[in-house]
């Protein structure tokens, strides 16, 4: 179903607007600058693509216009004739055809100066070329300029035309002004028409929406139509007839019984006699409206007459349709929209109605036998004479023969938004949802079930027999406690190995001087990288001295004088081998140091620098083994060396490594900045 | 969707740690077998998918079952927990007593300790020099 939805028409702008947008954007769009200095093709270009872009913006929104306005003969007869109702075709037509001339004008001007353009021979010549093309082609729009005002107008108001889906279910409300056409849409559907008491309040069609039997039907509300020959008629009246007209929808008739509406039912009843043509084929139905006024029996015999007169056509249709001569009720009804009585009815009878035509329409039109070849209903064979017949529980037999007596009850029930609205209304109320519930004994209903205990969800332990597990399992833990017991006296028996108190001191012992040594271990392997790996013999430091080692097995608790002895003895030997070979300093074994009364021997080789009994400084050129150097020659002549490379550094009074450096003199930070907290007058 | 106790647990899951390797988790536990992993006190609190009808004296009888379940639970999980320390122990005995044997030298001499030097058997002059005389 297409949607006639005329609100996606772009806004036409007026005369002077379009030019000067279209203008504005040649402006913008195209390249400004030229000098009579440039090549003449150049020049020539620069002009000829103004002239272009114009012509083909000008082109392009025209085109707009022409292509988005709907074509009257391309649309549907209902929305072509209500356009031709409201705006006149011909006006509409005439509007749009002078656009298209516009354009094509515009595409001339331009295709002329261009070619002139082309031959232009100065920068003045194709500027004024330019002008002129620019400015034919704004005359040309300023002389449209009335048909696009017209145009937005009439684009204005299709905007706001009701989006009627001319090929869905319809119902079409009709009759007299003020016979209460509107305040019946109002109350079937959404719709918010105007209601008031003078004529003519509803001025053109409106829709509504409402539901029957989970279909959606439109409802159409109509101005009303006075009883005057066809050309006398008004738009406002035109616009209901081009509805009656076209829409394949089921007519309401409305009549005011009590005459409220300023017109007789005689006024009315020549109305409905003088429209009943354009009722053919669409089920009709008459309303009797405002029956609170005056009820239908009450009015005189002629009116009754009229009225019935007014059936008689009406069943014609019906009968037209196929429908039963005898099916009186759906044609006559009475409502007031006003206490509401008998509007739903009157809703359900033309929605059945609508629904009834439309299907039989469609079982008669050719598509639906193509669809019908798709259905095969399957019956089993019957294989023997017996009588099968569709299996009904009692219940729904009874259920069934109760039926009445049911719906009278349903009307005696009371409901719960009955009751909502007894004890304070939605906000106030909330219905109690348990009362429903079924379960083993009443009283639980209000329980509240715990969800969570502990840190467990409730619902994961429940189960029926959870006692009877329970003591399964509490069994098995019994039974496995009596087991552990017996177990823990085993593995108990087999802590033999246990240690003494003794024993555990002087495990804590040892491991407390393990962790020591460890500790000074890696003391000592951290500063390996300055220090000189140096054999212990050649201990500069004299650290492993005799008496440490005393003192060392003392404390272990062994009397150390035998290891002393010892020591002192095999040192002694080797060192009196040595020093008689060298006769000097380096046979002070570190173990002979600490000796306070040296032997007659050793006193011969002492060094001189041993004499006294000094702190550990030496003389810059003494031989220490472990330094680096093979012997003494070799580290004199290291030193002499060392000497050397300074003397002509000094000679020169250069700057030396033992001289001061200042790395930088000015350094950035103290002689610039400002400073974070404190003054900057000292720098 | 994730839930957690602490933003702790929240934090690594966003540093897109594996909970298995890490030592304080439940999985980590569990899957290296330092908890209790299979046990008939997990039958218990299974997920039932079917709501069942209410029943008070139900809804009673589980409640008290949950705690003493809970209590077993627990227990089992405490002796499995002290089961495998146990295990430990033995091996720091004899690591000790090995400790011990090897490593007494670093040990002050107690007075009245086994340890001590032995005795040196005086060796007379005549045979020093008889030595020497060989050498």
């Amino acid at each position: 179903m297409v949607q006639y939805n005329f609100k996606k028409i772009t806004v036409v702008p007026n005369g002077k607007d379009f030019v000067d947008i279209i203008l504005s954007r040649t402006q913008r769009q195209t390249p400004t600058v030229v000098h009579k200095g440039y090549a003449i093709a150049r020049i020539r270009q620069f002009y000829m693509r103004k002239v272009k872009y114009t012509q083909q913006n000008f082109y392009d929104k025209l085109s707009t216009i022409i292509d988005e306005f709907p074509r009257l003969d391309d649309i549907h007869p209902f929305y072509g004739d209500l356009l031709h109702v409201l705006y006149n075709k011909d006006h509409y037509k005439l509007a749009l055809g002078q656009i298209n001339t516009a354009r094509n004008l515009i595409s001339k001007v331009a295709k002329d100066y261009v070619k002139l353009l082309k031959y232009g021979d100065s920068l003045y010549r194709c500027k004024s070329l330019k002008v002129a093309a620019l400015g034919r082609m704004c005359t040309v729009i300023k002389r449209i300029g009335p048909s696009l005002a017209y145009l937005e107008q009439i684009r204005q108001h299709m905007a706001r035309l009701p989006s009627i889906d001319p090929n869905t279910r319809t119902i079409l409300i009709c009759g007299y002004p003020n016979v209460g056409k509107s305040s019946f849409i109002n109350k079937i559907t959404r719709a918010d028409v105007d209601v008031q008491p003078y004529a003519f309040t509803t001025k053109s069609l409106f829709v509504g929406h409402t539901d029957y039997k989970y279909l959606r039907y439109q409802v159409i509300d109509t101005p009303g139509i006075l009883d005057r020959p066809f050309e006398d008629r008004n738009i406002i009246e035109m616009c209901s007839i081009t509805a009656l007209a076209h829409l394949r929808a089921a007519v309401l008739f409305f009549l005011d019984i009590s005459g409220s509406c300023g017109y007789s039912i005689a006024q009315q009843a020549a109305l409905f006699h003088s429209i009943k043509s354009l009722f053919m084929n669409k089920p009709l139905m008459i309303v009797c409206n405002k029956t609170d006024l005056q009820p239908l029996e009450g009015i005189s015999k002629e009116d009754k007459k009229l009225v019935a007169e007014m059936k008689d056509e009406a069943m014609k249709t019906v009968i037209g349709q196929g429908g039963e001569p005898t099916d009186e009720a759906g044609v006559l009804l009475t409502t007031s929209t006003l206490t509401e009585d008998g509007v739903i009815a009157v809703k359900n009878a033309a929605c059945e109605r609508l629904l009834n035509q439309r299907v039989e329409l469609k079982m008669k039109s050719k598509k639906l036998n193509d669809c019908l070849n798709h259905f095969h209903v399957a019956m089993p064979k019957p294989r023997d004479q017996k009588e099968r017949p569709p299996c009904i529980p009692e219940a729904v037999l009874e259920a069934r023969a109760n039926q009445a007596e049911a719906d009278v009850e349903k009307h005696k029930r009371t409901l719960e938004r009955d009751l909502e609205n007894e004890n304070g209304g939605a906000g106030v109320y909330s219905a109690s949802l348990r009362k429903h519930y079924l379960l083993a004994n009443e009283e639980w209903k209000e329980d509240i079930m715990p969800e969570i205990l502990d840190g467990h969800n409730v619902n994961d332990f429940v189960d029926p027999d959870i006692l009877q597990r329970l003591e399964e399992l509490e069994r098995e833990e019994g039974l496995r406690q009596e087991k552990e017991g017996d177990d823990d006296f085993e593995i108990f028996e087999m802590d033999g190995a246990e240690l003494t108190p003794e024993e555990q001191a002087a495990l804590a012992e040892i491991r407390k001087k393990k962790s020591l040594l460890i500790q000074q271990h890696r003391m000592k392997k951290s500063t390996a990288e300055s220090r000189p790996t140096v054999p212990r013999k050649f201990d500069k430091d004299k650290e492993f001295t005799l008496k440490r080692m005393g003192r060392q097995l003392s404390a272990l608790g062994v009397d150390p004088t035998l290891a002393i002895e010892r020591a002192r003895s095999k040192s002694r030997g080797r060192n009196r081998e040595r020093s008689a070979e060298r006769g000097d300093g380096i046979g002070n074994d570190a173990m002979d140091v600490d000796e306070i009364t040296p032997s007659k021997k050793q006193r011969r080789h002492r060094s001189p620098s041993m004499a006294i009994s000094r702190s550990r400084s030496r003389p810059r050129n003494e031989f220490v083994p472990g330094e680096g150097f093979k012997d003494k020659p070799q580290k004199e002549r290291a030193i002499k060396m060392f000497k050397k490379s300074a003397n002509k550094r000094n000679k020169d009074a250069r700057r030396g490594e033992a001289d001061r450096v200042i790395p930088t003199l000015k350094p950035k930070h103290l002689f610039s900045g400002k400073r974070s907290s404190g003054k900057t007058d000292r720098r | 969707i994730f839930r957690f106790c602490r933003s702790k647990c929240h934090k690594n899951l966003k540093m897109k740690r594996n909970p298995r390797k890490l030592k304080w988790t439940k999985a980590y536990r569990r899957l290296h077998g330092k908890d209790m992993i299979q046990d008939s006190t997990f039958e218990f609190e299974r997920k039932r998918n079917r709501p069942e009808r209410y029943d008070r004296n139900v809804t009673e009888n589980t409640l008290k079952a949950i705690k003493k379940i809970d209590k077993i639970r627990v227990d089992r999980e405490e002796r499995h927990i002290a089961k495998r320390m146990k295990r430990k122990k033995t091996k720091e005995l004899r690591e000790a007593a090995k400790e011990l044997e090897q490593s007494i030298y670093l040990v002050p001499v107690p007075e009245k300790s086994p340890v001590t030097l032995p005795d040196k058997v005086p060796v007379t002059q005549k045979q020093s020099e008889e030595n020497r005389m060989e050498e």
